[in-house]
């Protein structure tokens, strides 16, 4: 019993995250023992923060160290605020297609304040690609594979009762655990590091 | 033989006290079993507390309620014992019911993580604070009236 429960528990990393998810919305070593998935809405401000401030820490603690696989996972609002979030998402995994989902990521979160408002969401996209590849992008973000992606990435967020955004789903040993507490950073490690001790 | 009022009371009020004495062990169990820090989290989310105050509350409020089941359970101190749980349970209800009427979408924390409030987890520790003051208010008519 206990063979195939530490089995299981191996193979959730996989299992999560190998069916559905595209290799470029994901950091680290599959194998790694810990499975964070981010959901964020590129219009949320608590989003940017975490993307711009927190995140690189968590993944130099624990994706550099190949302690956590790092998957990004789409969770566009579904609130007028954020009438911009679900394009913007679908350009993000467009991206991910031809290897740029950080670069799109970062200049989304970088220019939010901006076609949040204004909905320049391709002007802002095009201007951290190519030429090339912003045909390739434009095209791919009306693929019907790249939409279901996103709804998948939702649907995926609805079932975990996700309440709020930025959320970080915890993978470890067969259980899952909602984070989305990021203002003191040290909570979030002495977490972490204690469930790595169990 | 029939049951006098009294001795119905007398056991409801036991069975009562064991039950909510029992709510209180295991709310406080589950939080200990997990690290301190999810529930630190948890208290965060309420936005009523600085952080360091969150931080001292997940240390301390699960032994609190684990000592105040097992004093409920056991039938020591009942005054005291009553009393602090209606008085954690009054504050613990009114949050929820803060968070809730304010459209805030967090979990209760009550017996541990995943348990967004709804009416449901309203209802519930609605129903566990009823009990508690109906228990203090015995604690009390006892004190006043020795059986």
């Amino acid at each position: 019993m206990k063979i195939l429960a530490l089995a299981l528990a191996a193979l959730l990393p996989c299992l999560a995250a190998g069916l559905d998810v595209d290799k470029g919305k994901t950091m680290g070593d599959p194998a790694a023992p810990m499975l964070f998935e981010l959901y964020s809405d590129f219009s949320c401000p608590a989003c940017k923060t975490l993307h711009e401030n927190v995140l690189r820490t968590i993944v130099q603690d624990y994706v550099r160290t190949g302690k956590a696989y790092l998957v990004f996972r789409e969770f566009p609002l579904n609130i007028p605020a954020h009438v911009y979030s679900r394009p913007a998402a679908a350009f993000a995994v467009a991206a991910a297609r031809i290897g740029k989902y950080q670069t799109v990521s970062d200049a989304l979160f970088r220019n939010q304040q901006a076609w949040s408002v204004n909905g320049k969401v391709w002007e802002t996209v095009a201007g951290v690609l190519t030429p090339e590849e912003q045909k390739r992008v434009q095209v791919l973000a009306k693929d019907p594979a790249v939409l279901a992606e996103v709804q998948r990435d939702v649907d995926r967020g609805m079932q975990a009762v996700l309440t709020q955004t930025p959320t970080l789903m915890v993978t470890y040993k067969l259980r899952q655990q909602p984070w989305a507490q990021f203002g003191d950073y040290s909570l979030f490690r002495g977490y972490i590091d204690a469930l790595l001790k169990k | 033989m029939p049951f006098s009022k009294n001795k119905i009371l007398q056991v409801a009020v036991v069975v009562l006290r064991v039950v909510l004495g029992g709510i209180f062990i295991y709310a406080g169990y589950v939080k200990l079993a997990e690290p301190w820090q999810l529930f630190a989290a948890g208290i965060a989310d309420y936005e009523v507390v600085p952080m360091w105050a969150a931080k001292f509350l997940a240390h301390t409020l699960p032994w609190f309620e684990v000592l105040a089941g097992v004093l409920l359970i056991a039938g020591r101190w009942f005054r005291t014992s009553t009393v602090s749980t209606s008085l954690l349970l009054l504050v613990f209800f009114s949050l929820m019911v803060r968070a809730f009427a304010g459209g805030k979408e967090i979990n209760c924390g009550c017996f541990g993580p995943n348990e967004p409030i709804s009416w449901k987890t309203l209802v519930r520790d609605g129903s566990m604070l009823a009990v508690s003051l109906f228990l203090t208010a015995i604690a009390f008519r006892n004190r006043r009236k020795p059986a």
